[in-house]
């Protein structure tokens, strides 16, 4: 109780000083729930496709059954392959021809144009995996084509992965810029302070007693700074979703990542967690002031 | 005083020395005892180690050489909480009263009760005890920069006072006030040593000295004379 009273003391003291620490706290916790955001979107979409790309190689037609049963038998034996499914030109035309339109066309060609072809399943979306495939396949007799249409996601995630990076840097920028604000600003209220500390001292006080208020005023500062930083990054998603629904009438706020009780309980917790935790650091970076002897 | 209380002694200084920068002896071989319940000035012009004296006793220094002992301990070889312990058994009274200007007059009284976790009910009723002693009814709730000189010094005391310790120090008490202001005070400070408080009081106001009498140690340049 007393803890708390004496942070609102040096609240009122220095309360536009405790605007600023609560004002940076507020940018680096927008800045990296933005980052969260981001990250969680990806990981949300990169789980969603990873079972989904597959690599087809299409045969020529004069390969023979053994080779195609040796290859197929090859393939499997690579652990990040999941599934391989032999695709005969038959099949493909009766899967292509079940299509109305589809089949105006192939009535146009004479006989059949699809090739035999294999599909491949991987466990995960990784470049890597998907490279030694193609590389394994483009050396091999009776290929004519490697094809994957993981290519245009591909470019679409380096573009996210940028954007992940510069977010990620301006996270860490923001967090180290907000734990010397506070620790600066602490330092400040610990300076206008120092005749209150030097009385506490001659009157008996503990270390404890000194220290705690200027403890709990930095993860107060953290708190609402959390709180805040979560209206902001509320607030923008919001903002961003109207727009977005104007637009092309996608309502965001139905993915999982932006539906209410996500965004509004966990994502809070988390933000006030945060800025609780940044406050607290900034406040104990700034307590060898007070062992500095005022 | 009684013979059997002034028996025990309650500070002792052995060839204490306090050096600063550049060689500069504040104290220079100080020896003297204080017995407990006494009433001791030390006095002298300025320059000549009266505050040192007192801020070695209430441990925000330490000698270079020399013992200082205050109830059988050395304080100097005090750490940690163990300082803060030991400053509970003292009350300290500034010059300038080291008040607290944004807690009102009650809450300034109250501060020490506060730090060693006294029951709310016994601090209410201790230090408004306190400020009907000291004439300040009805200004409990104001804040110190309402007060004049004179009564902002009796907040300090009764501050100091508030927990019956059994050392009082006092740096230049009266040095603010006025003639009248400043006998209050030093009624307060010998009314708590009738009571057997050890009261040592760094003054260099002769007048006070020859009216309240008492033992005087005399300092110039960081030495007794």
């Amino acid at each position: 109780m007393r803890t708390i009273r004496e942070v609102f003391v040096n609240f009122k003291r220095s309360g536009f000083l405790s605007l600023i620490s609560i004002g940076t706290i507020v940018i680096t916790i927008a800045v990296l729930g933005g980052y969260y955001l981001i990250n969680e979107t990806i990981n949300h979409f990169m789980n969603k496709f990873q079972n989904k790309v597959e690599i087809v190689a299409f045969l020529n037609d004069n390969l023979s059954n053994d080779k195609i049963d040796n290859l197929i038998t090859e393939i499997k034996g690579f652990s990040e392959v999941t599934e391989v499914i032999f695709v005969s030109k038959m099949d493909a035309y009766q899967e292509f021809a079940k299509d109305d339109e589809m089949k105006q066309i192939l009535d146009s060609f004479e006989g059949n144009p699809f090739p035999d072809s294999i599909k491949i399943r991987l466990k995960n979306y990784a470049r890597q995996n998907i490279e030694k495939l193609v590389k394994f396949f483009s050396n091999k007799e009776g290929v004519l084509e490697v094809q994957y249409g993981g290519k245009d996601i591909e470019n679409f995630l380096n573009i996210i992965n940028v954007i992940k990076f510069i977010t990620a840097v301006a996270g860490i920028i923001f967090i180290i810029a907000s734990i010397l604000v506070v620790t600066s600003i602490i330092n400040l209220t610990i300076y206008a302070r120092r005749q209150d500390i030097y009385v506490f001292r001659m009157v008996g006080a503990t270390e404890t007693y000194i220290r705690a208020p200027f403890i709990m005023e930095g993860i107060i500062h953290g708190i609402i700074g959390g709180a805040i930083g979560w209206g902001v990054i509320y607030l923008i998603i919001r903002i961003i979703s109207i727009q977005i629904q104007k637009e092309i009438g996608v309502n965001l706020l139905n993915f999982y990542l932006f539906e209410p009780h996500f965004f509004t309980i966990k994502f809070l917790i988390g933000c006030i967690t945060s800025g609780a935790v940044l406050g607290l650091i900034g406040s104990l970076l700034s307590q060898g002031r007070i062992q500095g002897g005022y | 005083m009684t013979e059997e209380l002034y028996e025990a002694i309650m500070i002792k200084f052995k060839h204490v020395y306090k050096i600063y920068e550049k060689d500069i002896k504040a104290l220079d071989d100080i020896s003297f005892e204080i017995k407990s319940g006494e009433l001791v000035f030390i006095t002298g012009p300025s320059g000549a180690g009266k505050t040192t004296i007192l801020n070695l006793l209430y441990r925000e220094d330490t000698p270079a050489m020399g013992t200082i002992l205050v109830n059988n301990t050395d304080i100097s070889h005090l750490k940690g909480s163990k300082i803060a312990k030991y400053r509970r058994s003292i009350g300290f009274v500034f010059q300038d009263f080291k008040l607290l200007f944004d807690r009102c007059v009650f809450d300034n009284i109250a501060l020490p009760l506060e730090i060693i976790k006294a029951n709310t009910q016994y601090i209410k009723n201790a230090v408004m005890e306190y400020i009907k002693k000291i004439g300040l009814l009805g200004k409990e709730k104001l804040n110190p920069w309402h007060l004049s000189g004179g009564e902002k010094q009796k907040v300090a005391i009764a501050r100091a006072l508030i927990t019956s310790p059994s050392i009082i120090l006092a740096d230049e008490p009266t040095g603010n006030l006025d003639d009248f202001s400043a006998w209050e005070i030093i009624t307060m400070l010998t009314d708590a040593n009738k009571k057997g408080a050890t009261v040592v009081i760094a003054t260099h106001n002769k007048e006070i000295i020859s009216r309240v009498g008492g033992k005087v140690i005399k300092l110039d340049k960081g030495r007794i004379v």
